[in-house]
């Protein structure tokens, strides 16, 4: 016992000394760092062989993230060499470390944002109004014209520079299976539901959801709600509609109805993606809901048996007249700025780089069309079929929002648990509507 | 006391359920060595029928891990030598000493024990700000070492109560220090629950996620639960690099179980022979 | 010996280190907490201070009380479940005589060794309606009792409290074997010149002089029930809806997910209150027995 004590004891001093030691190396090179910045924002340009560190808060944990920043960095180096990028990676976690970071003062120069934190941020002064900048910079005539909702907020300024575009949420389904079981692609409710009783008695899963996650669960909803409403959510998210109103309870209505008639694959609410994508890939799902993102990923699984739906409606008329509203859409977020940075300018300028470079190679590499900003180079990946088939659509599609970009969150919060719930099967309408109304602003 | 178990019944049941302890061990290695489609769907349970290898390859390659883990070694053992040296000392006085508040004392250290770690972070990074401690490696440990505090101290209040007070008579009579009772005649005493105290707070310190998640962001302290930040994206996680991940940063602390558990039981027959 | 136990020095040198900083480091941070739930603050702009509201509303939202109900629910089981387990246990292995002892020690304490992520992940794959092995299980057995146990909201949250009570049964285990361990060999010896069995003795003789280890067992039990959290978050994400919410977890929505940080306060103010009142009937139940043997 008094050895290993010992030992230990040792080990802690050994161990003290030489953080003490590599802390005075840190706080050092924090100095240099400071005083080569000085030097830097005194001639402004940034473009002074003077190295300048900036600290950048991003996604940088899958392919989807990885690709575009490692890409966006690559570019950056051979055009503003001097600027070397320190990054912290982003956690899945609601934005629980960006907030510590804003009340302790400790933002970075340049992060990530959606709309909920860029309210959150702009209350509080943490986020910079780029509206300079994006004229400086001539940012706004980069941005296409299909995209120009995500460029500024509802009280008209910049907050952050965009690069994802209108991206959708999207019903798949496995055009085989729908062949072999003699099932009409549905238009309908009524159809939808003769669809997925003929699933559920052929032994197929009529449509895989990842319900763990709680945004496809609104996302399903939704979809519903836009059918009579094309604002859907949004319009409950600014408290410009009751949750009681017929397109919302009806869609509720219609969702527990398909739920209960078998329509998702058992335990859905505890399904994460690689288990409901694996349902669809190996053809035990006829349908499967996700972002258009998925395209790649389900292309290569089933080829050219993917395709994909506009979403069914209360009758056929409402149907055609609804076809293009997608629920999901963009909206204001992307690469943002700390106002506090030591380089407020040179950050500005880097995040427009960094955005403009990720709408580049999501464009040219990842096969996306839906980006923010306008991109002039050629396309090195072509888009899978269904991708240009959705293209087609863009020009004339209307958007609502995926459960991310709503402004309120309250709502965000409150409708996020109830559509879940609404997957269960044992959850009602009214308990639907009850529950978001308590969340839903009084206009 | 040297009776037989009376009945087989019981011991088979206890080596069912020590074998359904040691599954978790067995699955997390399966884990490591799938892809995403074998963990969740074609293969959950089994061992692996093609192991996957280059999952090491992917989480050794993601981040530094020899400097994630000497992070993880420095702050866990920092932890344990001061948060149980404070808190045994506190918990001597506690429960041998008399003085009015001791009752009082007590209760009011109890408190860090239900204190959910997520209510006071933005509180507690404001304030490891305000003693200029953010960015170093005592950012992390003074928290630990603190919340760990009630715990430690609430386990060796028990067992100080139970020791006699005949020995303290003794060592009294004897004309030893009160110091001199504590350090030579208490602290051997109570060694079985310090060698399990160490255990304990060693692995609180190592798998801590949330604290080091929210008050670390310089890549030259980070700690191995951080790690797993390398996996998990927005719409889609690597399980299998995550698994291996998980399984560099157990094994050690599954390895240093097995010597210190080892130390408990010795150090448990020392102690009830002191006694008895 | 009064005096002796009484020195003032020595007490002081003894508590202070451990007092400052767990006061400055942990409870000047719950201090504000309390003061939080007084305001309207969304942990970055402006406060307004909005007396009692918060905990008002608390005590209006139905998410309130399925909170409590589940923390109820998942501290009774833990409970339960640990300690009955960790007692049978920990005398099973304090038997010389026991075949494999030092295999059963060192395997019953492997879960608690793994971090929590892992042991989340095993279960889900159990639970999992389509193909998890609770419900092959059943099947094999013959019967036909197939659940979404994570998906039914009758079932969720027992099925969360059983992963967290099997996965730290393992801390009350250790402490009690600790605990068995230190009892002097003579009071079992002397139990047995009267004839009583082995079970009797333990029952008769263990537990009574286990009793500091049992309080601390049962606070450990009940507050960490009370305090769930990390089960929730990697399991369900207090689904379905939000039928496996606890306080903590409400206290994390409203925080951070919501950003209304004054209201979350509120509700972990409540916790703080209602672990302290848990803790202080535990201590009357069980009274502080004399250092004397």
């Amino acid at each position: 016992m008094k050895k290993w004590a010992l030992a230990l004891i040792a080990a802690t001093m050994v161990m003290s000394l030489a953080a003490c030691g590599s802390n005075n190396k840190d706080s050092s090179a924090a100095n240099s760092g400071e005083k080569a910045t000085e030097g830097t924002s005194d001639n402004g340009k940034g473009s002074s062989a003077e190295p300048v560190k900036l600290r950048i808060y991003a996604q940088y944990s899958d392919e989807d993230t990885k690709g575009p920043y490692d890409y966006a960095v690559a570019e950056l180096k051979k055009e503003m060499p001097n600027v070397e990028l320190d990054l912290d990676i982003q956690a899945q976690d609601d934005g629980q470390k960006l907030k510590t970071y804003a009340a302790t003062g400790n933002l970075p120069d340049i992060f990530q944002v959606g709309l909920d934190l860029i309210n959150t941020f702009k209350k509080s002064n943490n986020i910079l109004q780029l509206d300079s900048y994006v004229e400086q910079l001539g940012f706004k005539d980069k941005v296409l014209p299909s995209a120009m909702n995500t460029l500024v907020t509802d009280d008209g300024h910049t907050y952050a520079f965009q690069y994802a575009g209108n991206e959708v949420a999207m019903l798949f389904y496995n055009k085989e299976i729908f062949e072999k079981n003699n099932v009409k692609v549905p238009t309908t409710y009524d159809e939808m539901m003769a669809a997925v009783k003929t699933f559920n008695a052929n032994g197929i899963t009529p449509m895989a959801l990842f319900a763990k996650e709680k945004w496809p669960t609104v996302a399903l909803f939704d979809m519903f709600a836009s059918r009579s409403d094309a604002a859907g959510i949004t319009k409950l998210d600014k408290g410009e509609a009751k949750a009681s109103d017929p397109a919302f309870k009806q869609a509720a209505e219609e969702i527990v109805k398909l739920v209960k008639a078998g329509m998702l694959p058992k335990g859905a609410t505890n399904l994460n993606y690689d288990q409901a994508a694996a349902l669809f890939h190996e053809g035990k799902a006829a349908m499967f809901l996700n972002g258009q993102w998925e395209i790649a990923a389900s292309t290569e699984a089933l080829g050219e048996k993917l395709g994909f739906m506009y979403v069914p409606a209360p009758d056929a008329a409402t149907y055609e007249n609804a076809k293009l509203t997608f629920s999901g859409g963009g909206g204001p977020g992307g690469y943002a700025v700390n106002p506090s940075s030591k380089n407020v300018e040179l950050a500005a300028k880097v995040a427009a780089f960094m955005a403009e470079k990720y709408a580049e190679f999501k464009f040219t590499q990842k096969g996306t069309p839906m980006v923010a900003l306008k991109v002039d180079k050629p396309i090195i990946n072509k888009f899978p079929p269904v991708m240009e088939q959705l293209a087609a659509d863009i020009p004339s599609m209307k958007t609502t929002s995926f459960s991310w970009g709503l402004s309120n969150p309250k709502f965000k919060a409150a409708i996020e648990d109830a559509s879940q719930s609404l997957m269960t099967g044992t959850y009602s309408a009214d308990d639907f509507i009850s529950d978001i109304s308590s969340a839903i602003p009084s206009k | 006391m040297k009776l037989r178990m009376k009945h087989p019944l019981t011991n088979v049941l206890i080596w069912l359920y020590a074998l359904l302890s040691i599954y978790p061990l067995f699955w997390m290695i399966s884990y490591s060595l799938k892809n995403n489609n074998e963990i969740f769907v074609t293969n959950p349970f089994g061992f692996p029928l093609h192991p996957r290898f280059e999952n090491y390859k992917t989480a050794w390659t993601s981040f530094n891990v020899p400097q994630y883990f000497m992070n993880s070694v420095i702050v866990s053992v920092v932890t344990v030598v001061f948060s149980l040296s404070m808190a045994v000392l506190f918990a001597y006085a506690v429960a041998r000493m008399r003085w009015r508040f001791s009752g009082a004392a007590r209760t009011y250290m109890t408190i860090g024990m239900f204190v959910p770690v997520q209510v006071i972070m933005i509180p507690l990074a404001i304030l490891m700000r305000d003693f200029h401690l953010a960015n170093s490696y005592l950012t992390l440990i003074v928290p630990y070492i603190a919340f760990n505090l009630s715990f430690a101290t609430l386990v060796f209040y028990g067992f100080f109560r139970g020791v006699p007070v005949d020995l303290e008579e003794a060592a009294c009579i004897d004309g030893a220090s009160i110091y001199r009772t504590f350090f030579s005649v208490m602290l051997p005493i109570i060694r079985p629950s310090i060698a399990t105290m160490i255990i304990f707070v060693f692995l609180a310190a190592w798998n801590e996620f949330p604290i080091a998640m929210m008050l670390i962001s310089k890549e030259s302290l980070k700690t191995l639960p951080l790690g797993l930040l390398f996996f998990q994206g927005q719409f889609t996680t690597d399980w299998g690099a995550m698994g291996a991940a998980m399984t560099i940063a157990s094994l050690p602390t599954l390895l240093l179980y097995i010597l210190f558990s080892e130390q408990v039981e010795n150090a448990l027959t020392v102690g009830s022979a002191v006694k008895g | 010996m009064r005096k002796y136990l009484g020195n003032k020095t020595a007490i002081l040198l003894f508590i202070l280190p451990a007092l400052l900083l767990y006061t400055v480091v942990v409870f000047y941070p719950v201090v504000q907490v309390f003061y939080r739930s007084f305001f309207d603050w969304d942990g970055l702009s402006e406060a307004s201070f909005i007396y009692f509201d918060n905990y008002i509303r608390l005590f209006h939202d139905h998410i309130f009380y399925t909170s409590l109900y589940n923390s109820a629910v998942f501290a009774v089981i833990i409970a339960i479940v640990q300690i009955t387990i960790g007692t049978m246990l920990a005398f099973a292995v304090a038997e010389v005589a026991m075949r494999g002892r030092k295999f059963v020690r060192i395997t019953v304490f492997i879960p608690v060794v793994l971090s929590i992520t892992v042991v989340c992940q095993l279960w889900l794959a159990m639970y999992n309606g389509e193909y998890g092995l609770i419900n092959k299980l059943f099947e094999m057995l013959g019967l036909h009792y197939r659940q979404d146990w994570l998906s039914n909201k009758n079932t969720a949250i027992f099925a969360l409290a059983a992963v967290n009570a099997w996965q730290y049964m393992g801390y009350h285990f250790a402490l009690l074997l600790a605990g068995v361990k230190s009892i002097p060999e003579s009071y079992m010896e002397a139990a047995r010149i009267d004839g009583a069995s082995k079970m009797k003795a333990h029952l008769s003789i263990t537990m009574p002089l286990l009793g500091e280890t049992y309080k601390f067992c049962l606070i450990l039990a009940f507050t960490g029930g009370l305090n769930a959290f990390a089960n929730m978050y990697i399991m369900t994400s207090g689904g379905p809806g939000t039928t496996t919410y606890t306080l903590t977890y409400m206290m994390f929505r409203s925080a951070f997910r919501v950003g209304e940080f004054g209201y979350g306060s509120a509700s972990a103010a409540f916790l703080v209150i209602e672990c302290l009142v848990v803790t202080l009937i535990i201590n009357k139940l069980i009274a502080r027995d004399p250092i004397v043997y």
